[in-house]
């Protein structure tokens, strides 16, 4: 790098197209600035008054211009055409060894076989974004994401002195997850990978959740995506040596099930809650999760698709337990969820209604998500 | 009632003026003073006719400094040179009062009020061709201004008068600075700065050189370039024709600067549709100045193609505007 070259790297060509074009719609020019460089990642001093900065960003999303109403009677249908998927890059990673209580692959990754359990099958609904209709587009056996959470366990301070007593506490923490079925694969905080549940079958780690790309919708992940679990809680970070395993583990997961990156979020972005029609019933990677090191895109800043899908809300309280860049996921899921009932000539709130009601009928057609099934150790939803 | 973008201000802190930027409802207001100071011998009298006219200034106990707009004013009368805070960009090394005048002029501009206000400074690139520290140019505006109680950051000239100018191409293009200590020169995409470095010729180069080739005084070539001179082919007068040679060299650095730094640089997009290249500062201004550098411009080869070679809107404050724009969108 010569003394005058700035650090920079480009977007993919797709987002930076669809950034250009949202750009161009901000009249005022320091909204528009603002904007940029909160997608192009540009470095500046950081704002400690978050509600002002999301405020000041939803503000320059109001400026721009709605779409013309060309088909307001028409069908319910969100444009595949909003969502831009960059072109994904498989990782190749391959089984090298299998052994009675642990398997080692190409990477370097070393998964330890000692807890692994059966449960049921998976197979998954998968539906399309471009209808109104509650029937799946069809049923798949294999997984279409990863949701990494934090197991909200017992956190022993992480010292030399505390290694009896750390692993100990990891190898209660697993036994409990093999009765409870609860993820499959745990992340211990030596960083040593630790398969659960087979990767063929359902856990019970997501329950009421969704997430889509560009054509599909996943409703309720426990069967559609794995889950991935650091032995960490909510404010304490992932230790190097997890950091560095999810990301070799994810390279792992992504070679042999396809899974497109932007199919690798957390719990928090796809969690919702039926009775109050709220995102973000469990909260756990809300902020902070570490996509750039793990080797992802920050799918951070993909709009939330319960919000602008199924017409689901979020309170204060959910964005003051989200970081920065999760809020910009859900503003951005508020502005195309405006955009979309312009569109189509409805108000927000009917468009929503008419969102929540699709949603209904597809959660009506399938089993019903019970307390074990949540992973909070509630029997069931209230 | 108060708006938050009242408390911002962009600081062009240049080598010849220093100039600030506020938001004026939905517009701009400047405000500018000359980057210099003269010393006078101290006067009752002076003293009084320097308060009636609300002249800038500061006394010492045997005589008065006169700093801003008003300097060389006073240089002419006393048949003095001005003496400047600034040379090629950064702090001169050869006043030992650079840094007391600075703050002088630097607080004429301001004015008064800095509780919550916040100031976007400008900081030129370093110069190609050397690992030029600017670390300490930086590093002592910033203390001076958080001294006189503004929360403060900086920003690279040339980024500032892309930030300032090319809102219509998402902040895409090269925007050039040519000031009277260097040229500032910044290419940025999608607001993202991907190079920038600095030549350095500026006004003052142009000045100098004129003034030794003719043997003219540096006052005189200045007042010449300022007033007279404009881009016309061959010239009969020396001092014009001094002055058409040394511009045309600015530009050539500017060229060779453009052309090193896209063969050098790693970072430099590939960028398919032709971008705009926009011209600011005092030494852009002469007319003519433009279709020179668009021509020299032709007869370059760069990786990039440029779809218009434009003047700023309002060459002398583009770099405070550009800030302003810059600490609005923090």
């Amino acid at each position: 790098m010569t003394p005058y070259d700035h650090r920079w790297q480009r977007l993919p060509a797709h987002y930076e197209r669809a950034v250009a074009w949202r750009a161009a719609r901000i009249p005022d020019p320091a909204a528009r600035l603002r904007f940029l460089r909160s997608w192009t990642g540009v470095e500046r001093p950081r704002r400690t008054d978050w509600r002002r900065r999301s405020a000041l960003l939803l503000l320059g999303f109001l400026f721009i211009p709605p779409p013309t109403v060309s088909d307001a009677n028409g069908t319910l249908r969100v444009a595949t055409a909003k969502i831009l998927e960059p072109a994904d890059h498989f990782p190749n990673v391959w089984l090298v060894d299998q052994k009675p209580d642990y398997e080692v692959f190409s990477n370097g990754l070393r998964v330890e076989t000692r807890f692994r359990v059966r449960y049921e099958s998976r197979k998954h609904p998968v539906y399309a974004i471009a209808s109104d209709s509650a029937d799946p587009l069809e049923w798949r056996t294999a997984p279409a994401g990863i949701v990494y959470h934090t197991t909200e366990s017992l956190q022993v301070p992480f010292e030399p002195d505390n290694n009896r007593k750390l692993k100990r506490v990891s190898e209660n923490l697993l036994n409990l997850v093999r009765d409870k079925h609860s993820y499959h694969y745990v992340i211990d905080r030596f960083g040593r990978v630790w398969r659960v549940v087979e990767e063929t079958d359902m856990a019970n780690h997501a329950g009421y959740s969704v997430w889509a790309t560009a054509r599909e919708i996943y409703v309720n992940l426990n069967r559609a995506f794995l889950g991935v679990s650091f032995e960490a809680e909510t404010g304490s970070p992932a230790t190097p040596a997890q950091i560095h395993s999810a990301r070799i583990l994810t390279d792992m997961l992504r070679s042999r099930h396809r899974i497109p990156a932007a199919n690798c979020v957390t719990h928090a972005q796809v969690s919702v809650n039926p009775s109050n029609k709220g995102i973000g019933y469990h909260t756990d990677w809300a902020a902070d999760f570490p996509f750039q090191d793990i080797g992802l895109a920050d799918n951070y800043r993909r709009p939330v698709p319960s919000l602008y899908l199924f017409g689901f809300g979020y309170d204060t309280s959910y964005l003051e337990s989200t970081g920065a860049r999760v809020k910009t996921g859900v503003l951005l899921a508020e502005e195309r969820l405006k955009e979309d009932a312009t569109a189509r000539g409805l108000s927000v709130s009917a468009y929503r209604a008419r969102l929540q009601q699709r949603y209904q009928k597809i959660v009506a057609g399938l089993r019903p998500v019970g307390g074990s099934e949540e992973n909070d150790g509630n029997e069931e939803r209230k | 009632m108060k708006n938050a973008n009242d408390n911002l201000i962009g600081l062009d802190i240049g080598t010849s003026r220093i100039v600030a930027a506020r938001r004026n409802g939905e517009d701009y207001r400047y405000e500018s003073q000359l980057n210099a100071f003269v010393r006078i011998p101290f006067s009752k009298m002076t003293l009084n006719v320097l308060k009636k006219e609300q002249v800038p200034h500061v006394v010492n106990e045997q005589e008065i400094t006169v700093f801003g707009n008003e300097a060389s004013r006073f240089a002419d009368l006393l048949n003095s040179d001005t003496r400047r805070p600034m040379t090629r960009g950064i702090l001169n090394p050869n006043e030992a009062d650079s840094l007391s005048q600075i703050r002088h002029v630097i607080g004429a501009v301001l004015g008064d009020e800095k509780k919550n206000q916040k100031v976007c400074f400008s900081v030129p690139a370093p110069p190609l061709g050397y690992e030029a520290n600017l670390t300490y140019h930086e590093a002592t505006l910033k203390g001076v201004l958080e001294e006189m109680g503004y929360e403060t950051r900086s920003i690279n000239e040339g980024l500032a008068v892309i930030y300032s100018e090319l809102e219509d191409t998402n902040y895409t293009g090269v925007g050039v600075s040519c000031g009277g200590g260097l040229c500032n020169v910044s290419v940025a995409y999608m607001s993202v700065p991907v190079t920038s470095f600095s030549t350095p010729k500026g006004g003052d180069f142009i000045d100098s050189s004129a003034s030794a080739v003719t043997g003219e005084l540096s006052n005189r070539i200045r007042i010449a370039k300022e007033e007279t001179f404009h881009f016309n082919g061959h010239f009969a007068d020396k001092v014009l024709q001094a002055l058409s040679v040394y511009y045309d060299d600015l530009i050539q650095s500017v060229m060779h600067g453009l052309k090193e730094a896209f063969q050098n640089s790693r970072n430099v997009p590939r960028i398919g549709k032709p971008i705009p290249l926009v011209l600011s500062g005092g030494s852009a201004m002469p007319p003519g100045f433009r279709d020179r550098f668009e021509k020299h411009l032709n007869d370059v080869s760069l990786p990039v193609k440029f779809s218009e070679v434009r003047l700023a809107k309002d060459p002398l404050n583009a770099t405070a505007k550009g800030a302003l724009v810059a600490v609005m969108a923090d």
